[in-house]
């Protein structure tokens, strides 16, 4: 086993070289709707066992098909309201299961990334060329669904293998999810090929606060909000970016949606705000910051209050 | 390292257009077909409450049902604070209902029947419907249940709620929302044409079974009062915030789509009913109540509205 994953070095959150977004914003604010499906049936993974409940899990298995059904409509309209785009963290096989929302999603200018092929298919365990042959089966189904090329990545239930970032770089992914060390997108250090990883959520994320953390449905709100206003306010010394994660299946109900609603209308009001996807804000960063920021790294990150 | 592997790990029995079972087809919901509630209402009012037998020696395997009994043997704790909802909390609860004219749909234990003679009468006279939930809350429905003892089960839960209620019973709730691959099959075997245990949906949908169709409908479980208040420790203040909220929503989206909604009140007689509670409960009540184009409704009576719907 490994004492630490070995994708970064160590980089404050000081000294920084500056980043600023598109149009002189000074956040990035992305959605990513995670659009899955877990299967009734899964197959065995030694290391994590898919449901809670002996198969059919059928009470955790139609609250997770809630959200393909019924939340993810109702989700998508209040994003749509709001103007802001999601970048959906899509389990591929949804494209053959339930075309109609990924119709949904392209007519509404989303992007489409991996989240592998089901959220009940773990990357734990598997060789190199199964992982290859996962990352493929996703390129090629997110290509024919969408026309779109696949550049994001989060490994399904957030399961990654100790090799899975070298793979994702070898196969031409250009930003991955896994690592939820910095409010900045970071080089992640690869064997072959470059890899960034752009800030993910397991804060202001309705799985962890409504399934584990109990959050009352108000203080969702006000939890996106202060995370945004925090990023906002630094973000004018330095550009930051703010994930939303969203599944349907918790912020779709009708006792929540509004939630989401009343958090977006405070962000869209602001200036400065760069509303993106995933793909826009690592092409972006790759483009401008990826070689300065290696440099700041490589020599020793100078700069900072000392 | 790179993993060892897992053998047949990428093979995809079921990835095809639709769902991985062929129990009902998939179904976007603002594509349901639109329905018109009686009165042209915009929400039908669901009251469904779980009355439960919770016995002390209840099987800790396979698992222990949400709410079921989780101290070391012999746990008066658990087994009086559940009893208490059925010898006190239900009827504050009949009575806080009674008072609204409005009935509710007892997912009840057939264990309940038998042992309590008095609490059937009252119910009887309520007005309720009653459906079968199963003989109780230690009997799970569960995939490692042999198909003869599963079937003896649903045949058990079903006849003795029809011995002791005069009106027909026709809902199925399985205790902890838990089934075999066969649940629904005995199910409809049963006589009955309604079941209330997939949480997948805010509308009805029509389920296949090898004994006829069933109706599916919706019963909370993120919105019950055994989810936030015991489950996830939340007060009843923000129990009555998210119904209401819930509310609001389907409220909104039935005028939007022109087609009804259906709020579920899923609850308890041993957690609302108590007496720090059923002020809420009555409160929140009114609250919905106050406006127009609400159809209180019990279970059956949503499903055959539903039916004559389409």
């Amino acid at each position: 086993m490994l004492a630490e994953p070995g994708h970064y070095d160590y980089a404050p959150y000081t000294g920084r070289p500056r980043i600023v977004w598109p149009g002189g914003a000074r956040i990035a604010v992305w959605l990513a709707p995670n659009i899955e499906h877990y299967e009734l049936e899964p197959p065995d993974n030694p290391r994590k066992t898919p449901w809670p409940r002996p198969v059919p899990d059928i009470l955790n298995y139609s609250h997770r098909d809630y959200g393909n059904r019924t939340g993810f409509w109702r989700m998508a309209d209040v994003m749509a309201k709001h103007g802001v785009r999601g970048s959906v963290s899509l389990n591929v096989a949804v494209c053959d299961h339930f075309p109609e929302i990924i119709e949904r999603c392209c007519a509404l200018g989303w992007e489409l990334f991996s989240h592998g092929t089901y959220n009940t298919r773990y990357f734990y365990d598997l060789t190199e060329d199964q992982q290859r042959a996962l990352i493929a089966d996703s390129r090629e189904t997110i290509r024919r669904a969408s026309g779109q090329s696949l550049d994001g990545w989060l490994t399904p239930a957030i399961t990654n293998d100790e090799t899975t970032q070298h793979v994702l770089a070898e196969e031409g992914i250009k930003y991955t999810l896994d690592m939820v060390h910095d409010d900045q997108p970071m080089p992640v250090k690869v064997r072959n090929g470059r890899l960034i990883s752009v800030p993910y959520s397991l804060e202001v994320n309705d799985v962890p606060l409504f399934q584990n953390r109990n959050t009352p449905v108000e203080r969702y709100t006000a939890m996106v909000k202060a995370q945004f206003d925090q990023l906002y306010a630094e973000g004018a010394e330095n550009g930051t970016v703010m994930c939303l994660p969203l599944h349907p299946y918790l912020i779709g109900q009708p006792q929540r949606i509004a939630a989401l609603d009343a958090a977006l209308a405070h962000i869209v009001a602001h200036d400065g705000v760069w509303l993106a996807t995933g793909r826009e804000i690592a092409a972006w960063y790759t483009e401008h910051y990826y070689e300065k920021v290696s440099g700041w790294l490589a020599s020793g990150t100078p700069g900072g209050r000392r | 390292m790179s993993g060892p592997g897992i053998p047949n790990y990428l093979d995809y029995k079921w990835r095809r257009r639709g769902l991985d079972h062929d129990r009902f087809p998939h179904r976007n919901l603002p594509q349901a077909k639109p329905i018109v509630w009686p009165g042209k209402a915009r929400v039908a009012l669901w009251v469904a409450v779980h009355v439960g037998h919770f016995p002390m020696d209840m099987p800790r395997t396979p698992f222990v049902a949400p709410g079921g009994v989780d101290r070391p043997y012999p746990s008066y704790w658990d087994y009086t604070q559940r009893d208490y909802g059925n010898r006190i909390g239900i009827y504050r609860l009949m009575r806080a209902l009674d008072a609204r004219s409005l009935r509710a749909t007892a997912l009840l234990s057939s264990a309940v029947a038998a042992r309590y003679p008095a609490l059937v009468r009252e119910i009887a006279a309520s007005r309720w419907e009653v459906a079968a939930a199963g003989f109780d809350m230690g009997k799970l429905h569960h995939g490692g249940l042999a198909e003869a003892e599963e079937r003896a089960l649903v045949k058990e839960a079903v006849g003795t709620l029809r011995g002791a209620f005069a009106t027909p019973i026709r809902g199925w709730h399985s205790p902890a929302h838990s089934e075999s691959m066969r649940t629904l099959d005995l199910v409809a075997e049963a006589g009955l044409d309604w079941v209330a245990d997939w949480i997948n949906d805010d509308m009805p949908y029509p389920v296949t079974t090898s004994a006829g169709p069933l109706t599916a409908m919706p019963l909370a479980w993120d919105l019950s009062d055994q989810r936030l208040l015991f489950q996830q420790h939340m007060d009843t203040a923000e129990l009555v915030e998210q119904v209401l909220r819930a509310f609001a929503t389907l409220y909104a989206e039935a005028a939007r789509s022109g087609s009804g909604r259906i709020l579920t009140l899923t609850i308890t007689p041993w957690l609302m009913g108590q007496p720090h509670r059923i002020r809420a409960l009555g409160g929140l009540l009114d609250r919905i109540l106050d406006h127009a184009g609400v159809w209180p409704a019990t279970g059956a009576e949503i499903v055959d509205a539903w039916r004559a719907g389409g």
